[in-house]
């Protein structure tokens, strides 16, 4: 029997000794590696989605390659609703190599704007969940995440409707001029056209006007709206409903009453 | 004479038993040392892992060395199941069930160990299987004297 319990007792001491500097190789080369997060870049795409691009740089002089490597974006407002979602995978990052990757995150504004006009009116912080995995020597399952909030600027924060002007512009009609000013808050230049339909208390369209809109990021805009309308569906309260459309969004109607 | 023969022997045991497990404390806490300053970076960001693998490695050569000092008696079967054991335990409290999650900072770090877990359970199993047979076979050879010595 004594040779079977030596035999045994040489496999589990080389097992062992292996399995051990094999993990502790593993994760000691890991000081080897360099993971490079540049400056993310944000831009615009063909199809008038905002676009993050961050690009990664992943220097392995480990001594294992790297295997699995992913990152994922969530990004999703405050209340947890998801906005997007993207992740960029890597099968294997050999060891002594440098990759570089760019990490794209797309968001469709025209759904966001869609989906909630906050986001077309209200600077606010959106959550972003970053993971980054991996698996060390292939092997070796390693995961990083952190949440972080990210600033939106609102393409037309503090949207207001200045004091409406009435001049009679004949028997029959009244021109009317409502002045509007906002600040594009966003990181791109609002250029479109804003629509206002104008209803009175009983809800009949009384008049309609429309106004090009270019405003440069981070800018404040000041302009008004001219309708010519019937006087005599002119009443002391109402409502406009606006519409707006530029490339990268439609947005419509947006509501606000007037007396 | 024979009496003086005797404690002679015995104490050239002990003191064979003493060096020899000496050299092995020594040659353990060797191996535990050069493979500590590997992982000088994990204790960087988990302050406790050192700690932890400080106590596993005390009580690890603490019973070799008592398994060491009582090898010709059934207690040096005792200890080397208790090691096995020992081993099995502080694997499954020390890594909770494989998956550990380290808060560092802003970030949340994961390694999945399950596989390091899966392995070493493997091999502790593979441990107390040989310490069973060793057993028998200490118990085997024990009654086979005590059997040729009546005859």
């Amino acid at each position: 029997m004594k040779i079977p319990i030596r035999m045994i007792s040489i496999a589990t001491t080389f097992f062992w000794f292996f399995l051990i500097v094999f993990y502790v190789s593993a994760v000691y080369s890991m000081k080897d590696v360099q993971f490079d997060f540049e400056e993310p870049q944000t831009m615009l795409t063909s199809r008038n989605q905002m676009l993050f691009c961050l690009p990664i740089k992943i220097d392995n002089k480990g001594y294992y390659n790297i295997g699995s490597f992913n990152v994922t974006t969530k990004i999703s407002d405050k209340e947890g609703f998801p906005i997007t979602q993207a992740s960029t995978f890597i099968p294997v990052i050999e060891r002594g190599r440098q990759t570089t990757v760019t990490h794209n995150v797309t968001i469709n504004i025209d759904d966001l704007f869609q989906n909630s006009q906050d986001y077309l009116f209200n600077d606010m912080e959106l959550e972003v969940h970053e993971t980054v995995g991996m698996k060390l020597a292939e092997v070796i399952p390693i995961q990083a995440s952190t949440n972080f909030s990210m600033p939106w600027g609102a393409p037309l924060y503090n949207f207001t409707l200045g004091e409406i002007e009435y001049v009679i512009c004949n028997l029959t009609h009244v021109t009317v001029t409502i002045p509007i000013s906002f600040e594009n808050h966003a990181f791109f230049n609002l250029t479109g056209s804003l629509r206002m339909c104008m209803y009175n208390s009983t809800s009949v369209l009384v008049g309609e006007g429309q106004t090009r809109i270019e405003v440069p990021q981070n800018t404040f805009y000041q302009e008004h709206v001219e309708l010519t309308v019937p006087s005599m569906g002119i009443t002391e309260d109402g409502y406009f409903e606006m519409y707006f459309s530029t490339p990268f969004f439609n947005s419509g109607p947006t509501v606000i009453s007037y007396d | 004479m024979t009496e003086e023969k005797k404690d002679s022997k015995r104490k050239q045991q002990i003191i064979s038993k003493l060096l020899k497990a000496t050299i092995k404390a020594v040659i353990f806490y060797g191996i535990y040392f050069v493979l500590s300053m590997f992982l000088t970076p994990i204790s960087e960001i988990v302050p406790s892992f050192q700690q932890t693998v400080e106590i596993f490695v005390i009580v690890y050569i603490s019973l070799m060395i008592i398994g060491e000092l009582t090898r010709g008696t059934v207690f040096q079967h005792f200890f080397n199941t208790a090691k096995v054991f020992f081993v099995m335990l502080y694997l499954i409290f020390s890594l909770k069930r494989g998956i550990i999650n380290i808060p560092f900072q802003n970030i949340s770090l994961m390694i999945d160990l399950r596989l390091f877990m899966a392995i070493a359970m493997l091999l502790s199993l593979l441990g107390l299987a040989k310490c069973m047979l060793q057993a028998i076979n200490y118990l085997n050879e024990k009654a086979e004297e005590a059997h040729f010595s009546s005859l």
